[in-house]
């Protein structure tokens, strides 16, 4: 299975060691897994200030 | 979209998983969501407290409950729901240090010094790692592990 990362900013995850949205350096030390379809919509992306859709950790060391 | 939708707030819906299994679920669940363009669900969250589930966050039960049908690993869904306002604390999970404090007697619970007991001297925060001596050493070597790899014992006495 590939590693994946998450960034150290705005908590996507990815398989780059660098954040496609913001440019941040990312970690392969992440809990937790969410996935947002709608951060229009769902109350969870609004809590997280998620402002768009796709997986997220909610912690990286 | 329903009319109602518009007017209604999401809701959280529990799903029973085979333990360890969680993120292959919500993994399996997404493909699923995204493969039949289903606009009920508006998200799916995986949290390290709660082993063994899954939440979704959607409109209708029903139509959870027809998504994750045939879902390898899931075991089924809860009835009722909960609140938004009731994950809110999921979604910033607890450090693993968060409980220990210097001077702390853990127990080693993982590693090659598994079952040993130990004094906690340093706490590093941000790499969720700790620094112990271990009691039954006869030289006092400092030794570096993660913060989910002790138990806490007793508290260091205070005074």
């Amino acid at each position: 299975m590939k590693t994946m990362y998450a960034c150290k900013v705005c908590h996507i995850i990815t398989d780059k060691d660098k954040c496609p949205i913001c440019g941040a350096p990312t970690s392969k030390k992440w809990k937790g897994y969410v996935v947002i379809f709608d951060p229009t919509r769902s109350l969870i992306a609004q809590k997280m200030s998620v402002t768009k859709a796709g997986e997220y950790a909610l912690r990286v060391r | 979209m329903g009319e109602e939708e518009l007017f209604e707030r999401p809701k959280i819906f529990s799903i029973k998983t085979q333990i360890g299994k969680e993120r292959n679920v919500a993994e399996l669940l997404k493909g699923r969501v995204k493969k039949t363009g289903d606009k009920n669900i508006l998200s799916i969250l995986v949290t390290p407290e709660l082993r063994g589930y899954v939440f979704v966050e959607a409109y209708k039960a029903d139509e959870v409950k027809k998504m994750i049908k045939a879902i390898s690993y899931v075991r089924g869904m809860l009835e009722g729901n909960i609140p938004v306002e009731e994950m809110e604390k999921f979604l910033t999970p607890a450090s693993s240090v968060e409980k220990i404090t210097e001077g702390d007697i853990v127990e080693m619970i993982a590693g090659p010094f598994k079952g040993e007991m130990a004094k906690v001297t340093h706490i590093d925060a941000s790499k969720e790692e700790i620094t112990v001596e271990l009691f039954d050493s006869v030289v006092p070597i400092p030794i570096t592990v993660k913060g989910d790899q002790v138990r806490v014992v007793r508290k260091r006495e205070e005074g």
